[in-house]
This record gives C-alpha cells, structure tokens and sequence, in this order.
C-alpha cells in the first residue's frame, strides 16, 4: 500500500500512524507527484494533528535524541524520494531505539543522516550568508537556499534582532517568515514569528538609498589581501548560485584611495 | 568612507577571525554569541570575514620592521571616533554583515591614551548602544593593567601579538618590544580568567571576564626561525597561558628592508598551512611538539602532512586493528580525523567493523587504506611500507610542458 499525503509534516507523520496501526506501508509519497502503478494500491491520507502528534512524541522517547532532529531535517530538504529513507530510518528506529544513531553505516540510517546534514550544513551557512537591507520600515533579506530552512533560520533571529521588525523571504519557494520586532525567539513567550506563503516577491526590496551596503562592499574588498588571492577557496565557501542575493559581489561604486 | 579603506586595508594582517567560544543570548538591546561562532563572508583570498576588523587608529609611535603601519612608512593615517567605530558595528550588525567587532589599534601616543581610546569605543557598545555580540580587543602591551581588566570586562576575546617565535627574532624586528613585555599582559589575563572563574562560581552574577580566552599570532617566513621554534614556542603559549588559539600568519612583504625577504617574494602559504595541521594536532588528536619536529628534522615537510609524516617514521606503529584501537591510537592514523574516530568508537559498540563498513565512515581511505586491518584483513592496495607508501601518497611533479626546441 502506498500511502499520499499533503506535504505537511503532520501529514507525513500520520501516514507513519496508518502504517503502524492498519497497513504497512510500502511507500509514502507527496499526492501532488505521485505516479500511479498497476502494482500497488494508494490511499490518500488525511492529516490528523492527533495522530501525529502520537509518532512525534513516540520519535522523541523511543529513538535516540537526535532522531526527531534529523526527520525534521530530512523532511525540510529538497532531495528526491526523502519519504521513504525517513521510512525506513523510522522503521528500523523503532526496532534498535536509541542506538539507531550509532549505526552509522547501516543502509537504513546513512542515507538520512546525510541529507539531514545537507540541511543542517545549510542552515549553518546562511546564519551567516543572509543579508539584510535597511528600507526605512523594516529589514529585509531575500534568499534562495537549496533546501527549506526558514523555519530553521527564524529563532536565531528572533533572539539575535529582538527589537526589529524583519521579513526574510524565500525567493524560490515564495515564503516569507515575519518577526514583529517585539516578543523575542519562540519558546519564551509563546510564537513569536509565522510564516506566509506569497503571492509575489516584495518588490519594494532593492532600495538604493542604504548607505551601509557601499561601506560593507568597500570593507569587503579592503580586507582580501592581494597576494593571498584564491577566487577557488572562496568559491568552495561562498558556491556561485549564493551570490545573487550577496550585496558584496555587487560591483562597487567607490574604490577610496588606491594606495595598495 | 576613506577611513574606513585605510583602517581596514591596516588591520588585514591580523589572521584571528574567531567569533567562537561564548554562547550569549540576548540581553536587552540587540546581539547574541554562538559557541560554534559564524562567518558571514569570504573575501577573495578565501579567508573568511566573521568580525568587522578595523584599527583605531593606524598612527604609530613604534617601528617594527615587518609592519605596514610602522612610524617610519610615509602612508595616510587616520583615526576613527568611538562613536564611528559603534556605529558601524551596530549597523553592519544589524544587516547580518558581521558577527562583531575585532577592535585593534596602532601605539598612539602611549600604550595607555590607545587603551583608553578602545574602552571608550567598547563601552559605548555594550553599555550605551547594548551590543550583546562578539567582541575581540587587542590588548597593547605596556598598558596599565587597571586599563586591560576594564576592557576584558567588556570583551569576549583578547589577544597580543608576539608576532616573532623567539626573542633574538622580536630584538631583531621589533627593537622598542621585548618578550616580558608581551608575556606579562597575557600572565595577567590568564589570572583574572581563573580569578572570574572562582568567582562566578560564589555569585552566578559576576560580569565575565573574556569568556571567549586569550590568543596571539605569529609571522612565518620573515625571520630564519625554523618550525621547531615556532611550535616550540606555540606550545608554552598553551601551557603557560591557556591560549584558545594560536594563529599563524605567512609574511607578505609590505616593507623594503635588509632583514627581511624582497618585496616580491610570495607568502609561504604551505608552510603556514603545515603549521596549522601540526597546531590542530596539539591541541585535538594529542600529539606532542617533539614527534611533529625534532633537532633531526627542524622544519616540516611539504609534501606530506605532518601527522602521515609521523606515521611513515614510526612503521612498528602500524597496521592497527580498528576495532580494538583506543580513541587516541584511532586519532594517529592518516586519513581518520576526529568526527570518524567518534563514529567508529561509537559504531564497534555494536558490531565489529568491516572493511567496507570502514569505508563508509567518512575517513579518507585513500590514505588509511595502509595503516589499518578490520576484522584483522588488511585491504591496502600495497604492502605497508613507508617508502611505497609515501611514493604513491605524495604529490606528484606536475608535468610539464616540454619546449619544443
């Protein structure tokens, strides 16, 4: 039985639910992109947040501590078939507990773990990569990461920015999340940031008039030493398809003295 | 806009871009601290930008050879206000450009009219504007100590150069510094960590005092000291200071001078290199100074890293069993680095490693394919030997074009 769901979370979760307690599953697949087979039978799954709610918690206590982590994770990237190696890393999770984790090499734990670090590789960097733009309202950074970690990145600034009102946007999924500039990272009071789905990108974006974006390209050209060059490890830090929405690869408009 | 390229353009040669070590939520105002740290940009020579690095001032009374802001050089200088210095950390922050500041200075006037110059920019920061993240203070030497507590309570990081390995070097390049004068700020730094440490233990409330540690830098390749020297040195720095890190930095010629290589010379960028492999094999896979380098063999070789290097002097060593090998006999083995050894410690918990379950690891095997047996088989594609060994792991001459006449 393949088992469709709607691509939520809660969605996958529950279809883990019916397999355990009418079904196994021999697949799950997202209902938008499935491909129907003479071979096997489908069954749309309706998300049910109890249910889900149920083999999240059954994660947490019976796998090992990072396990819900690293579904989580798996479950925000953009990788081909990541349903069922979180099926199967689940199954057999069930079966070992809280050694799975260590089990590094096992066919059934390796492929999650990876793609789990992708993201988490991923999130990591564009803690860093991200960039904000001063339009006079609010601060805003657009970005089109590999794998949908907005949800990922939010926390750190709610914590980080407290008392600004930001909007970090998703170009390529066309999500924003919003923080108010209030209430601080989620777990202190209640949410405190959401996400939207948006119909267009914010086209009030690219404002020309941030003074600090020429200071920040001319500290970014100032501080490479000459000598040293080495546009290949830069690359291997900064790979070419982040670097549209990097205000410092935009060409500079004032170069200072030119003494060196 | 022109003084922030000559102030920034001046600090480049300090390599330290550390933003790790505290982990700081935010208190009121805007900024917090990652134990990991972040970098959030790479400039072109690949080095990555995590603080905004900028000096005070680039006005110097002293006149080191090696430096491109010394008294003697006919450059532009120029100084920044503390309240220019806070405000392009507080936006540039804002906008995700920076993780903090990295706050040096040249020697204006005196070592104590600098150090109260910085503690004025610093406290604005963090009292005036509440700034909660990264900050890294040089510390100048000969400042009063009263003066280097006062920053320290304000600062994350703190560091002073010595910039040379050893004192006939510093006399040599730096002749208004000397060794004690280096040493003793550091001494003082080292006390009052433990000092706040004790102390915050009694009262949870105490301000912390540099809760990020201490580091320093050295210049490679200006002087003649050879690599036994400078980790010599590099390790009494850790012993005898606690030091987070030490940083080396391969010398770009800035100054014409007879003590120093020509101006064109390239930085010794591989020997700097070696050097930070030999660094992280003191302070992570616990090797000492004198199995990296020794009287016999001063300098290290290039071709290979300093750990195969030992591994091929000490063949009696080898193969070892992974499955019976102890965490730190893990660590001695080309090609297994710290996150496999963890896994297969972990992992042999379970069952005995195979070969190709070792493979999976993610440990270099080209390179640990000769040092290891699992299950007691051997699968390197040669016969352990040192001498075959290295010939198929060293670089190879690339080839060259032949000329056609």
């Amino acid at each position: 039985m393949d088992y469709l769901y709607d691509s939520s979370f809660e969605g996958f979760l529950t279809c883990i639910y019916y397999s355990y307690s009418r079904e196994k599953a021999d697949g799950i697949f997202p209902e938008a992109f499935y491909q129907p087979s003479l071979m096997t039978r489908s069954h749309v799954v309706v998300t049910n947040p109890e249910y889900a709610d149920r083999v999240y918690r059954a994660i947490e206590e019976r796998l090992a501590e990072d396990s819900i982590r690293h579904i989580y994770y798996a479950f925000l990237a953009e990788a081909p078939n990541k349903e069922n190696i979180m099926l199967d890393y689940l199954r057999l999770g069930f079966r070992m507990g809280a050694k799975i984790d260590s089990y590094h090499t096992h066919p059934q734990v390796q492929p999650l773990h990876n793609i789990s670090r992708k993201v988490g590789i991923e999130v990591h960097r564009f803690l860093g990569l991200l960039r904000f733009a001063d339009n006079g309202r609010f601060l805003h950074a657009r970005l089109a990461p590999d794998h949908n970690i907005l949800s990922l990145l939010a926390n750190h600034f709610a914590e980080r920015l407290r008392n600004e009102r930001w909007v970090i946007e998703d170009e390529k999924r066309k999500l924003a999340v919003v923080y108010d500039g209030k209430s601080g990272a989620r777990g202190h009071k209640g949410s405190s940031w959401y996400i939207i789905c948006l119909d267009d990108l914010l086209n009030y974006a690219t404002i020309e008039e941030d003074p600090y974006q020429e200071l920040w390209k001319l500290y970014f050209n100032k501080i490479a030493i000459e000598s040293r060059r080495n546009p290949r490890l830069q690359t291997q830090f900064v790979p070419k398809r982040y670097r549209k929405n990097l205000v410092e690869f935009e060409p500079l408009l004032y170069m200072g003295d030119k003494q060196e | 806009m022109a003084k922030l390229a000559v102030l920034a353009g001046a600090a480049k040669y300090d390599v330290s871009c550390a933003s790790s070590g505290v982990s700081r939520g935010n208190q009121g105002g805007i900024g917090s601290t990652k134990q990991c740290g972040i970098c959030h940009a790479w400039s072109e020579d690949g080095r990555c930008i995590s603080l905004l690095k900028i000096l005070q001032s680039n006005d110097c009374i002293y006149d080191c050879r090696y430096c491109a802001n010394r008294r003697s050089n006919d450059i532009p200088r120029a100084s920044f206000s503390a309240r220019e210095i806070a405000d392009l950390t507080m936006q540039f922050y804002r906008r995700n450009y920076i993780e903090g500041l990295f706050l040096s200075a040249a020697v204006e006037k005196s070592p104590d009219y600098t150090m109260e110059k910085i503690i004025l920019a610093l406290s604005l920061l963090r009292k005036t504007y509440r700034f909660h993240g990264y900050i890294h203070v040089k510390i100048i030497p000969g400042a009063d100590p009263a003066l280097i507590q006062q920053a320290g309570l304000l600062a994350d990081r703190m560091s002073v150069n010595i910039e040379q390995p050893s004192e006939q070097s510093l006399r040599l390049m730096a002749p208004q510094k000397s060794l004690p004068m280096l040493y003793s700020p550091m001494a003082q730094v080292r006390d009052e960590i433990i000092v706040n440490q004790e102390d915050r233990k009694k009262l949870r409330h105490t301000p912390r005092f540099v809760p990020g540690g201490q580091s320093t830098q050295m210049i490679i390749g200006a002087t003649q000291d050879t690599d036994l020297t400078i980790l010599k040195t590099t390790a009494g720095l850790y012993d005898t200071f606690g030091l987070k890190r030490v940083y080396y930095s391969a010398y770009v010629p800035v100054n014409q001078d007879s003590n120093l290589p020509a101006l064109a010379t390239a930085p010794p960028l591989l020997r700097e290199h070696r050097l930070y492999q030999s660094d992280w094999l003191l302070r992570y896979y616990h090797f000492q100074v004198d199995e990296i380098v020794g009287p016999a063999h001063a300098n290290l070789e290039t071709d290979i890293d300093p750990k195969m290097a030992w591994a091929l002097r000490h063949p009696e060593f080898f193969p070892l069993e992974i499955n019976r090998a102890s965490y730190e006999e893990l660590l001695r083995v080309p090609g297994i680095g710290v996150k496999s050894a963890q896994r297969i410690m972990r992992q042999r918990r379970l069952a005995a490693l195979s070969a190709d379950e070792f493979k999976k690891m993610g440990v270099a095997h080209k390179r640990a394919q000769f040092f290891v047996t699992c299950k007691g088989v051997y699968s390197g594609a040669k016969p352990f030997d040192p001498v075959v060994v290295r010939n198929i792991l060293a670089p190879k001459p690339r080839a060259t074009q032949l000329s056609l006449f």
